[in-house]
């Protein structure tokens, strides 16, 4: 069986079996704990944050890429698992209580938040690579908003030309209602988000429906325009995509990093009052 | 505060000679030896005399006796021309044990250094310190280059494996591996105590352009030892007696298809269709043809097709040290059939080959495989497109990479663009790596889920290096890589017209102040820069050990059984 397997799925089902092998021992630990009337709360606490310290060195080992610390994939892998590790243990720490206090509700929070921003990230950094590949050609973000506004240029000469050549309006018009506002600015993020095509449809649709009222030469620039409707439809998908994928991050980091702190508040106040 | 721009003179070719020691009476007394004596002066025009090449490209180097002159595996920018003594040549692949040869590791950072680019990294880009190249003016490159501390053979019966053979003064040797960007084939030391003038690439390109008698000399050389060479090294002919290869190597022809600096017709025919492209190849060998010799790649790159509907289908791409034509001869020998040959093989490019007549074959080579070491018996067959087993490339990929010319990589950059989340954290390390200046785009050509991005592929054939007048560009001599010196690039762009893929840029260069750096007459010096694979760097590439994601890889394209492991991931 395990020739037919992938790398990909032998590394997954290997990390799987670590990480159900090291909750096992914790949760073995924890129990060897409660038979010698120990703290629990004591063990689950610092194991919780010593892993949540460990997997914020991730950060700090991106900034080292020259240095021989094991490749930054390894890692991610690391951080993946020890951070269901981490939630595991949470789930022990808290036994399944709800937090009182505004301090503990805070924390508490504070941790669900850093793990579900996690997985979010996890699964679209799974999810949207594809989705950006198969879309339409891929662009660096950094020039998304330049080839934004050279696209309204080729579009309004366009609908010049049109106008010229043909002393038609139709083009003219639909472009000073509806065009130029989705020209101008990024559109259907949300729409993006969730990997809709309905309002690229719907708008291309719309101008569809203007054939009727065009004479032919008019309809060659129609065309030419619906191709640039799309493009600046993949502009718009590829820089929402590309921008949560870059951007979740500042959501994730700095949630860790108070997590981290409140943590640390957390656990002196307990060794002070217990 | 206005102050003084930071100026340089323009960086010339000679800037920089290849050995400073060398002056008007070495280069009187190179003159007066046969072959340079018989050389006619006017030939050469005035801006590359005969004597500013011998001044500038080329150093006196003595050897003594058993020191080792080159090694076999290192790469080479020069050859060297035997003024007195001898050298002897050790023949045979691995003739002299690699540890003997006191091979070193190639040198990187050491921690503290590695340590320092997190915080001395330049704020401006592309900047340069206007000093170094004052002080190269002075000095010469092989001086500083990567020369190898001498070492020294001892109890040689003892440590050589195979024969050897003599070079005596007047001779040549070291040319291959110069000419043709490839390892030197054989570790050469000398014999006696002996002098040798090493000539720079460039130099001997221009000897050779402008010297007819020197051109044939070396052609005559390049042909005889590697076509010996090459039989020596190939899979079947090692059992050979030497009088038996002697014969062989006698009724071997030697061919070349194809031009030699291939990259400007290729550049030049990129937009034709493929199946037109495919037309214009030269035909080495075609399907459905009598197998009247076997085939041995000896340099370049081969498409192995097979008709497949209305067009060509690429089944596989050769390059140096792969055969075609054997299993059809095999094939016939063991089995009395008259099997023709099952693919077609063309020149990519430029491609040299060795043809080993199908007589000979079956009269040295054949007898001496054992029957279990025959390969398969042909059968008929239908291969459909994208027919593939594990660990081979599937079609449209092989189509893929022959069509742009990818085959030529050693460390191709392939991203895996559903992985990459375009996090740009390879560009950053890369940066880092680099100055603050990344050596890479993340863009390029696309085969469905994957992306040759626009990264130095440090080629098995780099065309980059055929034009550069200064040897800037060249091989790192350990590992092979193609890198550049800045010291000794004069910013002609040769190179980045060369590349057939785009992956050299001409950088502005600046001081540490951020203003660019202008030459006499006001104009901004440029460098070429481009991945030089973080030779330096302790961690290897910084670009594949910053991908989080598995997205990127560096592939060396002859090793196709490990790429397609990676693509089957």
């Amino acid at each position: 069986m395990a020739s037919t397997l992938t790398f990909f799925s032998q590394r997954r089902l290997i990390n799987l079996g670590l990480l159900l092998s090291a909750v096992a021992a914790f949760w073995a630990l924890q129990e060897s704990y409660a038979n010698g009337i120990r703290s629990t709360g004591l063990l689950s606490g610092t194991a919780l944050f010593g892993t949540c310290l460990v997997l914020a060195l991730f950060n700090a080992r991106k900034k080292l890429p020259f240095i021989p610390l094991l490749k930054a994939s390894t890692w991610t892998q690391f951080h993946i698992y020890a951070g269901w590790f981490a939630v595991v243990v949470f789930f022990f720490h808290t036994g399944l209580r709800m937090p009182n206090g505004l301090f503990e509700i805070a924390l508490y929070s504070v941790f669900l938040a850093v793990a579900l921003s996690g997985v979010l990230g996890l699964i679209l950094s799974r999810i949207y690579p594809s989705r950006l590949r198969l879309y339409g050609e891929n662009l660096m973000y950094e020039r998304i908003p330049s080839l934004r506004q050279q696209l309204q240029a080729d579009v309004e000469k366009i609908i010049w030309k049109s106008v010229n050549e043909t002393k038609s309006f139709t083009l003219a018009r639909m472009y000073e209602s509806k065009l130029k506002a989705y020209f101008s600015a990024k559109k259907n993020t949300f729409h993006h988000l969730i990997g809709s095509e309905k309002p690229v449809n719907d708008l291309t649709e719309e101008l569809n429906q203007l054939q009727r009222y065009m004479v032919a030469a008019e309809r060659v620039f129609l065309a030419e325009v619906i191709e640039c409707v799309k493009a600046k439809d993949n502009l718009d998908m590829q820089a929402t995509c590309q921008g949560v994928l870059k951007y979740w991050l500042f959501i994730h980091i700095p949630l860790t990093f108070s997590l981290l702190l409140m943590g640390l508040l957390h656990g002196l106040m307990a060794l002070a009052f217990n | 505060m206005s102050e003084a721009p930071a100026t340089i003179s323009r960086p010339q070719r000679w800037d920089v000679p290849f050995e400073s020691a060398m002056g008007a009476v070495a280069v009187a007394r190179i003159l007066s030896i046969p072959p340079f004596s018989q050389i006619d002066a006017s030939r050469f025009p005035a801006s590359t005399s005969l004597p500013d090449i011998l001044l500038n490209d080329t150093g006196l180097r003595s050897f003594k006796k058993n020191q080792v002159i080159v090694r076999e595996g290192d790469y080479g920018n020069s050859a060297f021309f035997i003024i007195t003594g001898s050298v002897r040549v050790a023949l045979g692949k691995d003739a002299i044990p690699a540890e003997v040869l006191g091979r070193r590791q190639p040198e990187k950072k050491d921690f503290l250094s590695t340590l320092r680019q997190l915080w001395g990294n330049a704020r401006y880009p592309e900047v340069r310190s206007l000093r170094r190249y004052k002080e190269a003016k002075a000095g010469a490159e092989h001086e500083k280059g990567d020369d190898t501390t001498a070492i020294f053979l001892h109890d040689i019966p003892s440590v050589l494996k195979g024969g050897t053979a003599v070079l005596t003064a007047g001779m040549f040797f070291g040319e291959i591996a110069a000419l043709s960007r490839t390892p030197r084939t054989a570790t050469i030391f000398a014999e006696e105590d002996c002098e040798l003038l090493e000539i720079r690439w460039q130099g001997l390109r221009e000897l050779r352009l402008r010297a007819p008698e020197i051109k044939q000399f070396i052609d005559t050389n390049y042909r005889k030892y590697s076509l010996e060479n090459h039989l020596r090294e190939t899979k079947y002919f090692k059992d050979l007696s030497p009088a038996e290869l002697k014969e062989v190597a006698n009724q071997t022809r030697f061919e070349t298809y194809g031009s030699f600096d291939w990259h400007s017709n290729y550049k030049k025919n990129r937009d034709v269709a493929p199946e037109e492209r495919i037309k214009e190849e030269p035909l080495i060998a075609e399907e459905g043809q009598y197998a009247n010799g076997l085939v041995l790649i000896r340099a370049g790159f081969a498409r192995m097709s097979q008709k497949y509907n209305q067009g060509e289908r690429t089944a596989s791409y050769l390059s140096r040290g792969q055969m075609f034509g054997f299993d059809e001869i095999a094939h016939n020998w063991n089995t009395k059939d008259s099997a023709p040959l099952q693919y077609t093989l063309r020149a990519l490019g430029y491609v040299d080959v060795l043809v080993v007549p199908t007589s000979v074959v079956e009269q040295y080579i054949l007898p001496k495989i054992p029957q279990a070491s025959f390969p398969p018996p042909i059968v008929a067959q239908n291969k459909q497109i994208n027919d593939r087993r594990d660990g081979e490339l599937s079609t449209d990929v092989v189509e893929f990479l022959v069509d742009n010319r990818f085959i030529n990589g050693r460390a191709t950059m392939v991203m895996d663009l559903d992985r990459c989340t375009r996090c740009d954290d390879c560009i950053r390390a890369c940066a880092s790596a680099h100055d603050n200046n990344p050596r890479f785009v993340r863009h390029g050509h696309q085969i469905g889920r994957y992306m040759i991005a626009n990264a130095c592929m440090h080629c098995l054939d780099p065309v980059c290096m055929i034009g550069c007048p200064t040897g800037a560009i060249h091989r790192n001599a350990l590992g092979g890589q193609v890198v550049i010196n800045d010291t000794t690039c004069i910013g002609c762009s040769t190179c980045a017209n060369s590349c057939p893929y785009n992956n050299i840029q001409m950088v502005e260069i600046r001081n540490e102040l951020g203003e660019h750096i202008l030459d006499q007459e006001n104009r901004p010096v440029t460098k070429a820069a481009k991945c030089d694979l973080c030779v330096e760097q302790m961690t290897g590439p910084a670009c594949v050990n910053a991908c989080p994601h598995d997205a990127l890889t560096r592939v060396d394209m002859q090793d196709t059984q490990t790429f397609a492991k990676w693509l089957q991931r």
